[in-house]
């Protein structure tokens, strides 16, 4: 017994020593950038060869909404050096202190940029804390195999014989604005009475047809044919629907237009990496790279010049579809007239 | 004297443990509910009775009230699942091989056991399948998203906490006394009921607790399998706190659900010194209808 005892704390001291070398190896070598960043947004493909060129390392968590990040940013406790807000919360973290200034003339691929997209960044005005990433909006997948005859319009979630079988995204911002652009208002509107006509919109007419309001599972219960419509990110559909299938599904921005978003790159306040993290934003807007990225999830490169020449797939929508979408902005207090609005709606009845 | 040092030395972990992980953070979430919420999340340094006034909203009103309509049956449901089960392996000669089955679904992850359910009851789930196989319908059926598939899950995840409390006091329960109720005259249900449950009184309440505080702040759960209609306190206090941005409301939400239900412990272990002094408690009520064995 002794004996055995006396091995175990010899293994044990053995594992204790490893454990410590392998632990004061990390920190001397390798350098690590963590980055923040939403779900099925930057292509694992993308990460290793930014790791292999630098010989860095690369912690890439995820969050699945702005909320959600800014949220979990604020709390504190996590140190990561780049994450990617949607303009509307670029422009809430400058006011809040969060970000770090960025020297866009020391990008190489900054000139890449669509000037049409720079000139959207009225949350940023001279791009001193953000670098667009993507432009995009979502929209509606369609089962073709199930629903033959529909209107490209957000009134297919007005169709009783769906019901059941529709679903849309649990994203207040999102869902409010798809009402707000199809009764004709701005999807940023601040007018009570603009807000509680798509409550009533939401709430009265589309709500019964829809099966829940989903922003974890949605593409999974799409791909599974639990659903046949589905509002939501292209990408996210994608990724889930088997290749062999992806002929069968239509995905469209409805024609009166929808929010659209544009998540931008930014580096935050604290960051220990903060030329890495440049070096990243830069490695992003490589023509090549950005191509990647775009031919990954099937997006059309709205944001990247000379990756439009370069992408090799089909995208999932055109720049041209955007042109009706109208870009979320922060509503600053009015955000509450939304709040309670959206409370209404998803808690039911 | 240097005993007492030691007992101090032996208890400063868990006291730590406790003040670090348990009374730190209660501390700041009741500070957090009397303060004013900030723009962007987050509080503003000011005195403010906003976030107990807000949950006076009849929403806020109506999901508490389906919470404890959702958590009374789930528990209920549980309790009466349990209590069978409990007995049953209690009684057996392999005790341990049927305690280990119910312990063996805590080795995969609760997110992956609800995405089973799923895959389960789903509209093109494996049993919507076999009806459709077995020509018992055509259409599928839509068993989930809705509030009975929730409180299905609830005490499907929530079981075996309930029968492991149950079989360790039934286990320790003298068997011998149903013998005796039953050779006084009780029918073998009567002998259960008046007999069995007043003495395992304690492993029901345990495992009532261990059931009905979990799910009273379910959250996973009614979020993936329910619908429309199925949005508990547990999603409400998630969606102040991350998507609405009102980190009091959140607080105070949670201040009312750790209260209600420390209440309830604490009204729960108040009774409880009066029933040890029985050895052992048999309905008073019960003794009388049945004098000498008449019946």
């Amino acid at each position: 017994m002794v004996k055995l005892r006396k091995m175990m704390l010899n293994l044990f001291g053995l594992a204790l020593i490893c454990t410590l070398l392998v632990l004061s190896g990390c920190g001397e070598q390798t350098k690590t950038l963590y980055i923040f960043n939403w779900t099925y947004y930057t292509p694992d493909s993308v990460i290793q060869k930014f790791e292999q060129e630098y010989g860095v390392d690369v912690v890439y968590d995820t969050f699945a909404s702005n909320e959600e990040m800014f949220a979990k940013l604020k709390a504190g406790g996590a140190d990561y050096d780049i994450t990617f807000p949607s303009g509307d919360y670029v422009s809430i973290m400058i006011k809040e202190g969060m970000l770090e200034k960025i020297d866009t003339s020391k990008l190489k691929n900054f000139s890449n940029i669509d000037p049409a997209v720079l000139a959207q960044c009225d949350f940023d005005p001279g791009n001193q804390y953000s670098v667009p990433y993507y432009l995009g909006a979502a929209g509606v997948a369609v089962d073709k195999t199930k629903v033959q005859n529909y209107d490209r319009s957000w009134s297919i979630f007005e169709r009783k014989d769906l019901a059941n079988r529709m679903i849309m995204l649990d994203d207040m911002r999102e869902v409010m604005g798809d009402a707000l652009k199809y009764l004709g208002y701005s999807v940023n509107t601040v007018d009570q009475r603009e807000i509680d006509a798509a409550r009533d919109l939401i709430n009265n007419v589309w709500k019964p047809n829809l099966l829940k309001f989903d922003a974890e599972a949605f593409a999974k219960s799409f791909a599974s044919g639990e659903v046949w419509v589905a509002q939501g990110y292209a990408e996210s559909i994608f990724a889930e629907v088997d290749k062999s299938m992806w002929n069968t599904v239509d995905f469209f921005i409805p024609k009166e237009g929808g929010p659209s978003y544009l998540d931008s790159m930014v580096i935050l306040k604290g960051s220990k990496n903060k030329d890495l993290a440049l070096k990243f934003v830069d490695f992003i807007h490589r023509p090549g790279i950005y191509a990647e990225f775009c031919d990954y999830f099937g997006f059309p490169s709205t944001v990247n010049i000379p990756a439009r020449a370069l992408k090799k797939g089909e995208s999932w929508y055109r720049p041209e579809d955007l042109l009706h979408c109208e870009l979320k902005k922060d509503v600053g207090p009015d955000l509450e007239k939304y709040n309670a609005a959206w409370q209404e709606i998803r808690i039911g009845k | 004297m240097r005993k007492q040092h030691i007992g101090l030395l032996y208890t400063l972990p868990q006291i730590l443990w406790l003040l670090v992980f348990f009374a730190a953070p209660l501390c700041i979430i009741v500070i957090y509910s009397f303060l004013k919420k900030g723009l962007y999340g987050g509080v503003e340094p000011q005195f403010s009775l906003e976030a107990y006034t807000a949950m006076a909203n009849p929403n806020i009103v109506l999901v508490t009230w389906r919470t404890l309509k959702i958590s009374i049956i789930a528990t209920t449901l549980t309790l009466l699942i349990a209590l069978p089960c409990g007995y049953s392996i209690a009684r057996s000669r392999n005790q341990a091989i049927r305690l280990f089955l119910v312990i063996v679904p805590f080795w995969t992850n609760f997110l992956i056991r609800i995405y089973a359910w799923i895959a389960i009851m789903g509209n093109e789930g494996f049993l919507n399948d076999i009806l459709r196989a077995l020509h018992l319908t055509t259409e599928s059926i839509q068993f989930l998203y809705n509030q009975t598939a929730v409180i299905l899950v609830l005490v499907y995840m929530y079981l075996p906490y309930a029968i492991l409390p149950l079989f360790s006091t039934i286990d320790k329960f003298d068997f011998t006394l149903l013998d005796a109720a039953r050779d006084l005259g009780a029918t073998k249900f009567q002998s259960y009921i008046h007999v069995l449950l007043p003495n395992i009184k304690s492993g029901l309440v345990t495992a009532g607790l261990f059931t009905f505080v979990p799910i009273f702040g379910a959250y996973a759960v009614p979020l993936l399998i329910g619908g429309k209609d199925s949005y508990m306190l547990g999603n409400i206090i998630a969606d102040q706190l991350t998507k609405t941005r009102n980190w009091p409301l959140a607080s105070s939400i949670s201040m009312t659900v750790t209260v209600l239900t420390t209440g309830l412990v604490f009204l729960i272990a108040m009774r409880k010194p009066r029933e040890q002094k029985q050895v052992f408690d048999v309905d008073p009520a019960f003794l009388q209808a049945t004098p000498d064995g008449e019946r």
